[in-house]
């Protein structure tokens, strides 16, 4: 190869292509995203396949979780404050796995030190704060899909009710994986702030993931739709009686939650040294 | 126009000054050898140049441009610390992944042709966290390689390699910049293996830059000494240090300096009765540089 020295600056698309082009083969090349695929698969097949199981002991039948497999998917109606575990696990469980996962994937980097590899060529902050966040939503998304895989699958084995509304529910899944996006930048967000714990990084994901931040503040506020604005809000809001109106407000509240920790994320990375 | 070009750089941990206000002039095509002892801001200069670290003050500039202009930052390549790849990931997957950042257009044989040079075309599938550290080291370079560099940054790279390692190494940067045109930055604590190949120097210490030299000027700068032995050496040394005055015993040699011709030394010490078994010519090379000049400033 000739060496000249000519220097074309690589515009943002190119820059951001090359970046999401790592991002992407990483992901699809790496164990990790399929094992957490499979989980987001399994656990729902398992709480459906388990529940109302006899006691070995007395012999008696326990009272079924959900008489019907999309409760498990999405809430009946948006109730913040949780008063039963049926409430609480559904789809939005994608989310603390999708954490613990983000928080592996962007740990690796500082582990190996790949991200020296990164920011040593043209790579801007802001490149990999987004390159991060989109690779991550997505798998997130994948894993809310392969999530309802595993809840069908298991609620045709068992023999559950499938009853809904189509269209609500076909809401309720588009606004949770819309909701990816912005759990995705939460989750890069945190790693960028703990990059040099990966520990930390990782349990910081899980505490917010589990939305018992909002949760507490529901149990002070009440069920009020005011918590829309917050992940776990939007990601509760988007349940079984959901409408093209909860789209727009999980779209709304993803993308400014992204936006806002994204910026931040590029904000600290470019003020502190990277590792 | 010089491929780096630092002023008044500074990076400071814990109001303790890892550089401070460093100058520095990399010319194109250099290999500049920059050496320091540890802790004297060899790293930290080098991660502040690949943007790894946030200074304080100063400015860089990489070939006229400011360093984060991202058209000068795609044709920087830097081995720092380690190769910076996943170690469960193959070779080529690392490399693959390094040649999607840099947008390649033909990533395969852009692979094929980095591997060559590094001499690990076989290892190519091969997990990273099986390879020694001579081939990490070798691959770190390969990924540095990748799109045309036209200035390399390696951080004791030779470190911890054997004998053949070395010389591999050696051959590699040798053969990176006469066919590719490279400007390469190393340190290295070796210095006499850095002696073999590099064309200029920098000496840090404390963070600050004290002396910036081309191999030329070390030749001419490096002190001429004659060295031999004698039957009664501490004899001998009285004598010669009474006429030539910086006479050294080192190794089982007696030095003596700023000598050019040997005749005159042997000459004397024939005159004072004392045989000469074995007489050399020598100058002083970098490493025997590099201490004199740290001991001056000590003393100073």
């Amino acid at each position: 190869m000739t060496h000249e020295l000519r220097f074309e600056s690589p515009s943002f698309v190119k820059r951001l292509k090359g970046m999401l082009g790592v991002d992407f083969y990483r992901l699809f090349h790496t164990p990790m995203y399929y094992i957490f695929l499979a989980i987001a698969a399994i656990i729902p097949a398992m709480i459906l396949g388990t529940m109302g199981m006899e006691n070995p002991q007395t012999g008696v039948a326990a009272a079924p979780l959900y008489t019907n497999v999309w409760h498990i998917i999405a809430a009946q109606k948006p109730l913040y404050v949780v008063s039963d575990i049926a409430e609480y696990a559904n789809m939005n469980m994608v989310f603390i796995f999708g954490g613990i996962m983000v928080s592996i994937f962007i740990g690796h980097d500082y582990k190996s030190g790949y991200v020296k590899q990164l920011f040593t060529t043209h790579a801007k902050k802001i490149d990999y704060m987004l390159s991060k966040t989109l690779a991550c939503a997505f798998a997130m998304a994948c894993m809310c899909i392969t999530y309802m895989l595993g809840a069908v699958s298991a609620g045709l084995l068992t023999g559950i009710s499938f009853e809904v509304n189509v269209g609500s529910l076909l809401c309720a899944l588009l606004g949770k994986i819309i909701m990816s996006l912005g759990w995705a930048s939460l989750y890069t967000f945190l790693n960028i702030i703990f990059r040099r714990y990966f520990g930390v990084s990782i349990a910081s994901s899980f505490f917010f993931g589990t939305g018992i931040l909002i949760i507490g503040a529901a149990a002070i506020l009440g069920n009020s739709s005011v918590l829309n604005i917050f992940l776990y809000g939007s990601s509760v809001y988007a349940c079984l009686t959901s409408n093209l109106l909860t789209v727009a407000v999980c779209a709304l509240v993803s993308v400014a939650w992204a936006v806002i920790y994204t910026l931040g994320g590029t904000l600290i990375l470019s003020k502190c040294d990277v590792y | 126009m010089n491929a780096i070009e630092i002023r008044n750089l500074s990076k400071s941990f814990r109001g303790m000054y890892a550089v401070d206000h460093l100058n520095m002039t990399v010319p194109v095509g250099a290999i500049y050898g920059f050496i320091g002892e540890n802790g004297s801001g060899k790293s930290t200069t080098e991660k502040l140049i690949c943007g790894h670290l946030v200074p304080e003050g100063g400015e860089i500039r990489l070939f006229g441009r400011d360093y984060t202009d991202p058209g000068v930052r795609v044709r920087v390549g830097a081995l720092i610390e380690n190769a910076g790849c996943f170690p469960g990931s193959s070779v080529y997957q690392n490399l693959r992944m390094q040649a999607l950042n840099l947008n390649l257009a033909n990533p395969d044989e852009e692979i094929r042709r980095v591997l060559k040079i590094v001499r690990m075309e076989e290892h190519a599938q091969l997990k990273f966290r099986k390879c020694s550290l001579g081939m990490k080291q070798r691959i770190g370079i390969a990924m540095a390689l990748l799109g045309d560099p036209a200035l390399l940054i390696l951080d004791e790279p030779i470190n911890g390699l054997d004998t053949d390692g070395m010389r591999i190494m050696r051959e590699i940067l040798v053969d990176i910049t006469s066919n590719y045109g490279c400007t390469v930055l190393i340190s290295s604590h070796l210095l006499g293996e850095l002696e073999k190949i590099a064309t200029h120097y920098g000496i840090i210490r404390q963070g600050r830059m004290i002396m910036e030299m081309s191999a030329a000027e070390l030749e001419g700068r490096a002190r001429v000494f004659v060295s031999l032995k004698t039957k009664d050496m501490a004899a001998a040394k009285a004598v010669l240090k009474a006429k030539f005055g910086d006479v050294r015993e080192e190794e089982g040699y007696l030095r003596v300096y700023d000598v050019e011709e040997p005749e005159t030394i042997v000459e004397h010490l024939l005159q004072n009765g004392h045989a000469v078994s074995e007489i050399r010519r020598n100058k002083i090379g970098l490493e025997e540089y590099y201490i004199e000049l740290m001991s001056r400033k000590e003393d100073a």
